[in-house]
Parts: structure tokens; sequence; C-alpha cells
């Protein structure tokens, strides 16, 4: 290995990059983005208030404060409904995925149900929902708890069965801390994999490898020194990502000498099959797709967007097997659950398997078009 | 003087075959130190693959190849550092401007030394040491490439078709630099298949068709051994010229502009000819009479023609 030659690459590399604003958009700019759109909406989600129609028919007291009591809950932003509206046409022209109709006679029913005429006399509440609407279970389900709440405190017993909540972890995570380690794997695991792919592909194809096989550069070098530069570019971007996250979303994440370890790694990973990918597909537009091919498995199966247990059975066996899941433990065990036995677990069979196709890499990579 | 210090090149029964196709089939020649050699052919002659066979990027089937006195199936780490290579198709990182390109090659080679400024006045770049290669013409991009085979001061220079694909214009720029590399005293070794540039760079040019070498000298010698006769054109469309010509036995033919062309074997004979028109009544606007060029000998050694690849394509040899 000559470092000299090394830094060369690394020189070019670096200058190459940032006179491509394109590439300096999608390597900084795009995972920020996705942190800013999905921490947004998942932070909303985190204390999210529902919009609720409400529809009463009975137009008396003890309606308005069924009403009223689901929205003191604090879960509902209640709108009210002309009654003489075809509730389930308003849904429709108004595109609401929920609307709760209280029926005539709730109050003559809650009156029997008070003076213990009918112990037995109960309302049926009516909700008239679009199932197609992504979200529409979980408001039912808010819903349905805040009724139930409700029904217990009209009962005027306390409840016999109560729960406590008590986290495994030492801080009080939200959404965001999980989300923002899996987009930084992410981040490093498509721009290594497709940098890596791109540039070969594209330098092998217009024949600069050719001419780069005439010097003393060895594949040890250039792959070497495609590792530096996506490192260095992946280091860039991750804080680039840190910062955003921290200055937008207040996140509380442990930051420890695991995240430059598991950065690297990824790097040495990603990179590494990127440099196979290129040998065996030789054409850049079959390499561009053969990563693909590997990079949007990995993205929606390895834990990135949601958690792996979320998934069938099969698909948690088969996330095991991607590589990117294993940087994406290794990031939550090490930044959020501070995990330090497990972060070490994931990084050695990250390690490994960048050792293997590192190794790969350099034996079957070659400058020229044949080896001599 | 030992061998080793007077051949740059040596190439001893080298063949290559890809499957079943004989890309270079049994070829042996040297080149000396100091010359310029032109490999002259066809698309898909052979030439790329016999000279990237001594530049150490293609192994050979059978044979021997020694570069500097050096096997270059066995040497490459050793030869790389003392030779310099324009490519063929050449191509660079298309953000990196003139100037760092050359200082990067300077850096692979660990050059401490390089001038860099030297080499883009050598290679007329001067004005465009600030750009980046995207930018670059096609000839301005050969000019960069030839420089950029000079980064390391190389004993042997290639120039796997170095004018390919430009226009006039710019092929005689590029020729321009390859003349100052010649009295620079390089050894280079150039494939080509344009008969002018292997005749105004060569000191010898050997002819591969179909992987063998069909005959190799000076362009001078070539011409003189191999197409010892003059070309008589006249400037007329007369019918009655060309049939006192006919009846001189001298077997005129109309060429595509419509000028009867007659091959003649001495000088005495296109007196002889203009005598018999002059007599005859028949009448020309103009006259020349030429040796045959390299091109004559090529077509009259491998009875086909060289032409340029179709846009998009390149020659597989």
């Amino acid at each position: 290995m000559n470092l000299r030659v090394v830094g060369a690459n690394l020189v070019v590399s670096i200058k190459s990059f940032y006179r491509d604003k394109t590439v300096v958009f999608f390597r900084i700019a795009f995972p920020v983005i996705l942190i800013l759109v999905f921490g947004t909406i998942f932070m909303e989600r985190d204390n999210e208030i529902f919009d609720l129609d409400v529809q009463d028919l009975d137009q008396t007291k003890s309606s308005a404060r069924i009403a009223e009591a689901i929205g003191v809950s604090g879960r509902f932003k209640i709108t009210q409904v002309a009654p003489a509206l075809n509730a389930a046409q308003y849904a429709k022209d108004n595109k609401r995925n929920l609307v709760l109709i209280i029926p005539k006679g709730a109050e003559e029913s809650l009156g029997r149900r008070m003076g213990l005429d009918d112990p037995h006399a109960s309302v049926t509440l009516m909700e008239i929902h679009d199932p197609s609407s992504f979200g529409v279970t979980t408001k039912m389900q808010v819903l349905n708890l805040v009724l139930a709440g409700i029904n217990q405190e009209m009962s005027g017993k306390p409840p016999f069965l109560k729960s406590a909540e008590t986290s495994i972890l030492a801080k009080k995570y939200r959404f965001i801390e999980f989300f923002v380690p899996g987009i930084i794997a992410m981040a490093v695991m498509t721009a290594s994999l497709l940098g890596a792919v791109n540039v070969n592909a594209e330098l092998r194809q217009k024949g600069v490898l050719r001419k780069l096989s005439t010097t003393p550069i060895t594949r040890t070098d250039w792959i070497l020194a495609n590792i530096l530069y996506q490192f260095i570019l992946a280091v860039l971007s991750t804080t680039v990502m840190l910062l955003v996250s921290y200055g937008v979303f207040h996140i509380s994440l442990e930051i420890n000498a695991w995240l430059p370890v598991f950065v690297a790694l990824a790097v040495f990973a990603f990179v590494g099959l990127g440099m196979v990918l290129t040998r065996v597909a030789k054409e850049a537009e079959s390499a561009a797709a053969a990563a693909d091919a590997l990079m949007f498995p990995m993205m929606f199966l390895s834990g990135t967007f949601f958690p792996v247990e979320m998934m069938p059975e099969f698909l948690q066996k088969f996330a095991k097997v991607l590589p990117l899941y294993y940087v994406n433990e290794g990031l939550r065990a090490s930044m959020v659950s501070g995990d330090n036995m497990a972060a070490l677990r994931y990084a050695a069979v990250i390690g490994i398997f960048a050792a293997a196709v590192f190794v790969l890499g350099i034996l079957i990579t070659t400058l020229g078009e044949e080896a001599t | 003087m030992t061998k080793e210090a007077e051949y740059a090149i040596e190439v001893e029964r080298l063949t290559k075959r890809y499957g079943a196709l004989l890309a270079v089939n049994d070829i042996s020649f040297t080149v000396r130190k100091g010359e310029v050699f032109a490999f002259l052919g066809a698309n898909g002659a052979g030439k790329t693959t016999t000279v990237e066979i001594i530049e150490t990027i293609r192994p050979p089937t059978s044979g021997k190849v020694s570069l500097l006195g050096m096997d270059v199936t066995k040497r490459k780490r050793d030869i790389l550092p003392r030779i310099g290579v324009l490519p063929q198709g050449f191509s660079s990182f298309d953000r990196i401007t003139v100037r760092e390109t050359l200082q990067y090659y300077s850096r692979l080679f660990c050059c401490r030394n390089t001038d860099v400024d030297g080499l883009i006045e050598l290679v007329k770049l001067k004005d465009k040491a600030q750009e980046p290669y995207k930018n670059l013409s096609g000839g301005l991009r050969q000019r960069l490439g030839i420089a950029i085979a000079l980064v390391n001061d190389p004993e042997v220079v290639f120039l796997d078709e170095p004018t390919t694909g430009l226009d006039p214009r710019a092929r005689r720029e590029v020729w321009n630099v390859l003349l100052g590399l010649k009295n620079k005293g390089k050894t280079v070794f150039l494939t080509t298949h344009y008969m002018e540039e292997a005749e105004l760079l060569a000191d010898r040019v050997a002819i591969i068709a179909k992987g063998k070498i069909i005959a190799m000298d000076s362009p001078a010698a070539l011409i003189e051994g191999n197409a010892n006769y003059l070309v008589l054109t006249l400037q007329s469309g007369d019918e009655k010229v060309f049939e006192i010509v006919r009846k001189m036995r001298c077997e005129p033919a109309y060429d595509s502009h419509g000028n009867i062309k007659v091959r003649l074997e001495n000088t005495d004979d296109v007196q002889k000819i203009l005598n018999a028109v002059k007599e005859g009544g028949g009448s020309f606007l103009g006259l020349d009479v030429r040796k045959p060029n390299l091109e004559g000998v090529f077509l009259k050694l491998t009875g086909g023609t060289l032409r340029e690849d179709p846009p998009g394509e390149k020659g597989a040899g």
C-alpha cells in the first residue's frame, strides 16, 4: 500500500464530489430532508390530537356533555356536524375518516340508567368510518379507550385493574430517537454502495481504470482510497444529520465511540460489496440495477423505518441475513439503549461481513480489463 | 553495446488467443531505443492486443515479450514506472482540471519533480490548464492524454491510436506534439490506421493484418520495395486521350473525379504518353506524377483498405 497514491486518489475523489452539486445534494441534503419529513410526521404522532366529527342527533344537555367529555380527554378536537345531514355522505364529501353519531334518545336512556329504572339501559354511539383511510383504526382504538374511560367514570367506582409503565431504557425516548440511527445507517449504506458502484462502473466504462492499470497504483490502493473517501463523506453526512436532529427535534441520543466504529464498518462493508458488484456486473447500468436490487430490500426489511418485530416471522428471519440490520441494531444498541455488549455483538457480525467483502473485492477487482 | 541497451522492446513469437479467435499470430519484432515504431493495421488486425500485452495489461497466450530488458509477464511493477501509456479511447476524471489531472498522475508515479507547467506547454494546453476535463474537445483531451503519458519521464511511450476520431485540424495538432516527442529522442510505440500518420512520424513501420506482421521497414523502404512505380493522373474527361493511352497498352482507368490514371514503370513513360496525346490531338487541363504512398503499399500487401471505426465502435485489436 502506498499512502501517497491513496492520498492522490482521495484528493481527486473529494474535488470531484464538491464540484458536482447534484451529488452533494443527494449525499448531504437528502438524508437530512428524510429526517425532517419523517421526524415531523412521527413527532406529531407521539402527541397526536385527532380530528373527530360528532353528529348529535339528540340535541340535549346530556348528549352535549358526552361530546364535551370526549373533547376533554385531550385526544380529540371535536367538530359538530349538523343533525340534518347524512353522516356517511358528509364523511365522503368532506373526506372525513370517522364521524361519531350520538343517537336520538341518548338523554332519555341516560335518565333511565341513572334513575335505576333500567340498570341495563345503554346508548349505542355509531362510528361511521372509512376503512381505506390510513390511521383510522388507531383513531377508533383511541376513541374506544376514551369512551371506556368515560363509562368507568360514570360508574362512580375506581377501576379494579390498573397498569403502570416502566421503560427498560434509562430515559424516555420518542420515535425520532429510534428513527435517526436507522436513517444514519441507511444513508451510509446507500451512499457507500451506490457511490462505489456508480463511480467504478463509470470509470471502467470510460476507460479511466484501464489507464490507471498502466500506472503503479495497486488494487489495494484503489479500494482503500474508495473506502477512505466514502468514510469521510459518511462522517460529514452523519454529523449534519445529527446536528439537524439535535437542532430541530432536540433529540437525546448517546454519542460515543460506537458511532464512528459502526459508520466505518458500514462503509467498509458496503464499499466492498459495491466493488464486488462492479466487477461482477461490468456494465454501469447492470451494476446500478444490481445495487438497487440489494439496497431496497435492505432499506425496508432491516428495521430502518419500522421495527423488524412488526414484520411476519419469515421476514424477521430474512432481515437477520441482511448486513444493514446489524448496522441498524448496533447503532440503536449504542445510541439509544446504551447496551455495549449488544453493540459489540452487532459490530462483530458486520465486521466479519466487511472483512469478507473487502478481501473478496481486492481479489476480484482489476483495474485493466484482464489481469496479467 | 549490449542487447538490452540497444532494444527497448523485444517481441518473440507472440501469440494471443481469445477462445477460438486468434488475435495475434506468432509475431516477432524489436524496437530500438530512441526509435518511433508504428504498428499499422486495420481495425481488428491485432494492434491494440499486441500493444496491451507489451504494456503488461494483458497476458500473452504464448511467446516472449521483453520491455527494457524485463519480461512483461513477470516484472510489471518494475516496468510500469518506466513507461508512459496513452490507451485507446483515453478518458479522465470529468471535473478535474488539466493541471490537477497531471498532478494526480504525477503523484501516482510518486514523481516529486514532474514539470507540470513544462508538460502543459509541450502539449500546448496552457490556455486550458484550469479547464475541467469534461470541457475539453477531443483533440485537447488526446493532447492531455499524451501529457499524462509523459508525467513520469518514461523511457518508452505507447500511443494507441492517438488521433482516431479527431478532425483533420485536431489530428495535425496532435501530430505536432508527437513530432516534438520524436525530436526529444523518446522511444515511441505508435499504433494507427492512418497511413499519413505512420509515414510522417515513424522511423519504422510494421504492417499487421489478421494478427500477422506482413511487412516491416522504414516508410521509404516499404514504398521503395513494394511500390516501385509511378502514377500519372491526367485531368481530362476526353475519351480521345483515354483511347490514345489505352492503345499504348498502359491500362488507363478513370478515378472517382473522372480523371485518367495510368500506372507507369518509369519517368520516360510519362514523356511518351504526353507526346502521344499531343500528336493524337488530345487535351487535358493538368497532370500529376507521384510515387505511391504507404497506402499503396498497404493496399498491395493486404488487398484491403484502412477505415475509421463507425461512431461508437472500437476496433477489436
